[in-house]
Parts: C-alpha cells; sequence; structure tokens
C-alpha cells in the first residue's frame, strides 16, 4: 500500500513563506488535485514531493518511510512537467527506457516494459519518432509512460495540461485519470483550473498563501466551501451585500433570506450564492432587469440587473428552463440561501 | 501606373537590394581569396598575372614544398595537440560552470559573462606581459610546450563561454534536468545523457572555434618561444613566399571544410539508428495533429 504523507510542512524562500503548517494524506490509490492560484504553494509541495526542493520543517513520508531528506534520483517518484520534458535527442522508445535503463532493469524486461507504457497511452506505433515529431498532447503522453514506466510508487503531475489546447486538454484529463484508475497508482496532481480538478479528482485540495484552505471531494468543496475564499476560487459566485437581521437571516434589499450566518443582528455582511441557488420568479424576491442570457448547452446563465443594490448576478437555469426570457426583461430574483456564505465586511 | 505596377515595382526593389549587398559581400570576401588562390598556385610571377595568364601554369608544388619540410609536421603535430587540449580543458571546466550559472546562480549570468569578454577587451600582449612577470616563478611549467594551452583558454573563453551560454539557453535546461532525476539519474548520468547530446551543436562550434583559435594563434607562441604551426607559417612566409601562401589557402579551406562538416553534424535526426520494435505492434494512430 502506497500512501503519500506530509506532515508540518514550512517552507520558505528567503522572507517568503511558500508553505505554512501544511499537513496532506494522499490515499493508496487515490488522485487528489492541489488547487488554487499561481504563487499558493501548490507548486512547491510537489516538488518538495519530489525531491527537488526540502522542507525547512516537517517530513514527507511515502509507504511508511520518511524520505523528506532522500535525494530525487533516489526516490521512486515518476513526474509529468508542466513543459514539455522529452528529452530531443531521444526516440518516444528511448524517452520511455530512460528511467528504466538508469535503474539496470534488464534489457528484455526493459524492452517488455518500454512497450506495455506506450500501449497504456496508445502510442506504440510512434515509438521511433523523435519529440520534435510530436504534437503537444502526443510529448505529453509520452512524458506519462515515461513517468509510469518505472512503476513508480507515487505519480506527481505539475500541470500536465496547461500547454494544451482546449480540446486535447479535455481529452488528455480523461486519459490520465483512465491510466490512473486502471493502474491505481497514488497521484498528486497539481492544476490551477478549477474545472481540470473537478474532473479528474477524488479529493481536491484549495489553497491559497501557502496553506490549505479545504479538503473535500469536488462535489464537497463545490457545494460547501469552506469559506469564502473557497467558494470564490471554485466555480462563480454572485457576491451581494446584506444586513444580519437574525439568527439565521439577513436581509438582501428588501428581501430576507434564511442562511447559516452567526454574526449578530446588524451586522453588514456579504452574501455569496451560486448562481444555480437563484432562480427566476414570477412574484416576490428582488427586481431587476435581464441584461444577458448565455446558452451552455445543459444550462443557460441569466445576468440580472438587480433594481434595489444596483448589482449584477448570474442565474443559472436548466436548458429550457429560461424559456423566452431575452435582454431587456423585466424579472424577480429568488435566494435560496441554504448553501450559500456570509462574510463579514470589515468596517 | 496602376496600384498593382507601384506594388510589383517596389517588391522589385525591396527585393533587389538585399541581393546587391549580398553580391558586393560576397566580391568582398571572394576576391582576395581567388587572388591569394592565383598566387600560390600560379607559377607566374606576380606582376604578370593578369587574364591573359589565368589559365597558365597552375601547380599544386607550392603546397608540396611545405609539406616537405620537417618543421611543418613537428608544428602542426604540436598545434593539434594544443588544439585537442584545450578543447578538452574549455569544455571540462566551461560546460559545468556554465550549467551551475544557469541552474543555481541565473542572477549571475550577466557578471559572467563581463568576465568572459575581459579577454576580448584585453589585447594578447597584455597577457603575454603578465606571463613574463610569472616566468621566473613558473619557469618548470611554461617550459612545456603544453604550457599554451591555460592562456588559449582565456583567449578563447568570450567564444567558447558564448556559444555554450547560446546553446542552454536554447533548450528547457532547468526542465531537462529535473525530468532526467526524477527518472533516476544522477548528475553525471544526466550531464552525459541528457545535457551533452542536446548541446552537441554548441559542443562542435565550441570545439571548432578553439581549434581554429590555437591553430592561428602567433603572439603568445611567439613570445614563449614555442615552435607551432602560425610560427612555422611566418618563417616558412618569410622564405618561400608562394608557398607560404599557399599553405595559408590551405588553412582556410581546411576551416571551411571543418565548418560545413560543422553544420552536417548539428542538423536534427529524424530516424534512429537502432528502431525500437514493439512487442505487440498496434495501429499507426497517424501524424501528429
Amino acid at each position: 500500500m502506497t500512501t503519500l504523507s506530509f506532515q508540518g510542512i514550512r517552507k520558505t524562500f528567503g522572507p517568503t513563506v511558500a508553505l505554512e503548517s501544511f499537513d496532506l494524506d494522499v490515499r493508496d490509490g487515490e488522485l487528489i488535485s492541489l488547487l488554487g492560484p499561481s504563487g499558493c504553494g501548490k507548486t512547491t509541495a510537489l516538488r518538495i514531493a519530489a525531491g527537488f526542493e526540502f522542507a525547512d520543517t516537517g517530513a514527507v513520508v511515502v509507504g511508511g518511510s520518511d524520505i523528506s531528506r532522500l535525494a530525487v534520483h533516489k526516490r521512486n517518484m515518476g513526474m509529468v512537467f508542466q513543459s514539455y520534458s522529452l528529452f530531443p535527442n531521444l526516440t518516444v522508445a528511448n524517452n520511455v527506457d530512460f528511467g528504466l535503463r538508469t535503474r539496470k532493469v534488464d534489457k528484455a524486461e526493459r524492452r517488455v516494459r518500454v512497450s506495455e507504457a506506450l500501449e497504456l497511452v496508445q502510442l506504440t506505433a510512434l515509438a521511433n519518432r523523435y519529440p520534435h515529431q510530436l504534437s503537444g498532447g502526443q510529448q505529453q503522453r509520452v512524458a506519462l509512460a515515461r513517468a509510469l514506466a518505472v512503476r513508480p510508487q507515487v505519480l506527481l503531475l505539475d500541470e500536465p495540461l496547461s500547454a494544451l489546447d482546449a480540446k486535447v486538454r479535455l481529452t488528455l484529463r480523461d486519459e490520465i485519470r483512465r491510466i490512473q484508475t486502471e493502474l491505481g497508482i497514488t497521484t498528486l496532481f497539481v492544476t490551477h483550473d478549477q474545472e481540470e480538478a473537478l474532473g479528474i479528482s477524488d479529493r481536491i485540495g484549495v489553497m491559497s498563501n501557502g496553506r490549505l484552505e479545504q479538503l473535500g471531494t469536488p462535489t464537497d468543496v463545490y457545494r460547501n466551501p469552506a469559506n469564502p475564499f473557497v467558494a470564490r476560487f471554485v466555480g462563480s459566485m454572485n457576491e451581494l451585500p446584506a444586513t444580519v437581521v437574525d439568527h439565521g437571516a439577513v436581509r438582501v434589499g428588501d428581501t430576507v433570506v434564511q442562511t447559516a450566518v452567526t454574526e449578530p443582528a446588524g451586522t453588514a455582511v456579504t452574501l455569496l450564492t451560486r448562481p444555480e441557488d437563484l432562480s427566476l420568479v414570477d412574484a416576490g424576491g428582488l427586481a431587476g432587469t435581464v441584461t444577458s442570457r448565455t446558452f451552455q448547452g445543459a444550462t443557460t446563465v441569466i445576468g440580472v440587473r438587480l433594481d434595489v443594490l444596483d448589482r449584477l448576478v448570474a442565474v443559472s437555469m436548466a436548458g429550457t428552463a429560461a424559456g423566452e426570457i431575452a435582454p431587456g426583461d423585466r424579472a424577480a430574483v429568488a435566494i435560496d440561501g441554504s448553501r450559500a456564505l456570509c462574510e463579514s465586511i470589515a468596517s | 501606373m496602376t496600384a498593382a505596377t507601384t506594388a510589383r515595382r517596389r517588391r522589385w526593389v525591396s527585393r533587389l537590394i538585399p541581393n546587391l549587398v549580398l553580391l558586393v559581400s560576397a566580391v568582398f570576401f571572394i576576391a582576395p581569396l581567388l587572388t591569394l588562390t592565383r598566387y600560390a598556385l600560379q607559377n607566374v610571377p606576380t606582376v604578370l598575372l593578369s587574364w591573359d595568364t589565368l589559365f597558365d601554369k597552375w601547380s599544386l608544388k607550392g603546397l608540396t614544398k611545405a609539406f616537405s619540410e620537417p618543421e611543418f609536421w613537428s608544428t602542426l603535430r604540436l598545434s593539434l595537440q594544443l588544439a585537442v587540449g584545450t578543447v578538452l580543458v574549455v569544455l571540462l571546466l566551461l560546460l559545468p560552470t556554465a550549467i551551475w550559472v544557469h541552474l543555481r546562480v541565473p542572477r549571475a549570468r550577466a557578471f559572467v559573462e563581463f568576465l568572459t569578454l575581459l579577454p576580448y577587451m584585453i589585447p594578447a600582449i597584455a597577457l603575454v606581459a603578465g606571463i613574463v612577470i610569472v616566468k621566473p616563478y613558473a619557469r618548470w611549467f611554461l617550459n612545456s610546450d603544453y604550457s599554451l594551452i591555460p592562456f588559449y583558454m582565456v583567449l578563447a573563453l568570450s567564444f567558447t563561454y558564448r556559444s555554450i551560454d547560446a546553446g542552454l539557453r536554447a533548450i528547457d535546461l532547468r526542465t531537462l534536468v529535473d525530468a532526467s532525476r526524477s527518472l533516476g539519474a544522477g548528475w553525471v548520468a544526466t550531464l552525459w545523457r541528457v545535457l551533452i547530446p542536446n548541446l552537441r551543436a554548441a559542443i562542435l562550434s565550441v570545439s571548432f572555434l578553439t581549434a581554429a583559435i590555437v591553430i592561428g594563434e602567433y603572439t603568445l607562441a611567439s613570445v614563449l618561444l614555442k615552435q607551432t604551426l602560425p610560427t612555422f607559417q611566418i618563417v616558412f612566409v618569410g622564405r618561400e613566399p608562394q608557398a607560404g601562401y599557399g599553405l595559408n589557402l590551405l588553412a582556410l579551406l581546411v576551416t571551411i571544410l571543418l565548418f560545413v562538416v560543422l553544420s552536417l553534424l548539428t542538423r536534427p535526426r529524424k530516424t534512429p539508428r537502432r528502431p525500437f520494435v514493439a512487442i505487440t505492434p498496434p495501429a499507426d494512430p497517424g501524424l501528429p495533429q
């Protein structure tokens, strides 16, 4: 059983704190994505796991062994990088073979494992091509095969899709997930793309300023964000100024919304709600004017400028429910506050 | 005049000017070479070299005369030994240094570049003056013919560092090193199996540039009383002008040939030397999109 644990990691670069009290357990065969904005420390965490950086304090434990001080080339990790990292002087097959030769695996075994790895990423026919003869997507698939050929304990993926175009990114994302599930390999995936993280992960760790803000399943992180940062970073959010009127209720414009709020009455807060928690109603709610209508396939997003607050909100509706609504129409917006978050506005 | 005609004329002029510059440059470089060739290989007195005598008395005697000189072979051997030695020392010192600067102290790159420019700014004779000062204390070293190697290394530094630096900038050094190390390779294996092959063009150009500098350097060799090919050439030209210039022409042609070889050697490969045969080859998924 292979697990990867970060235990109380702190890492600084000069005066900058890259990671602070960072704890994370990646279970055996699990794929965890570290999601966060640039500079939040996610890549530093990955590089510490790989051995490219050493933590100032704390430990990295793989399968029960502390590898915190082990040199990078002595760790059994497979890594795929953001930029194309294939060795330009070697063919696809020789790239995949590189780690096996380094580990002095015998020749016959190497041939079998190279074949297996290339078959896994469906690139056997390109074995004798050079990297400059491959597309970006193919290069990343070879990089994945190369990382897997050495049968690593943990697979580390450092934004491997970010250099690819949207269509290839989606295909390769699914392929990575298929291979990861098939092999049952413990995987840490770093990305700043929430859609990618939501689509590929067993669990997502949302990071900010070197700290893990929330760790949970994609549904959990999206539906029940732990704090306003996570709510804003994962998915889109409507932000409305409100005032706490009572325990569990806030006033937004001239409407009272029932929500989990702990601040005392009279506190000014920002109510954070998902577009799908707003709906257009015939009567009641916050009156406004429709400003836009964006068809997104399964859903349609309606933009409404509220009369009272002069705020633009997005209302997500099932594809057909949007009916004939068009920009310029009058509308009333109802808020389901059961999953909303309230953030105090500092005076 | 129509707009189409004007555009066509403009295009013609814009094509003509660069071609003209190219032609003038070619004449500027080739004309002296042709006259040198005639002087070296035609057994016609210089004053009679004209269009009328263009095809008269061509001979390789000038060159063969140089080959029959015993000093030619010994000085050539020493110059080649010095060239190989200097190339090896330059690569052994400069390659790890440049990689280290790029990976570990990228901020020091500008300073290192400035340092490597110094030998270009300071003339070789200044280096010689320095040697004269230290000579009494390092006679044991300076007596050896190979004592020229460190000085040649300094002379070549400006060109060699730039070549390696350009080579390192052309590859994604950090990612390649990280990828190699994450696959279990130590520093030596990374240098040998990843970096050196991918810096092949830079290493070859460093080698050829260094060799060209060593084989053509006169000042240091002369001051340190070493019998290298350039010191022999100077003496030989004084004694046998025609054969001496023939030798110079040959040296030039060999250099040109070396650079042609260099450009051929540094072309990217399209097919592997030893193709990999899969255990169960499936259908070709096609060319990259």
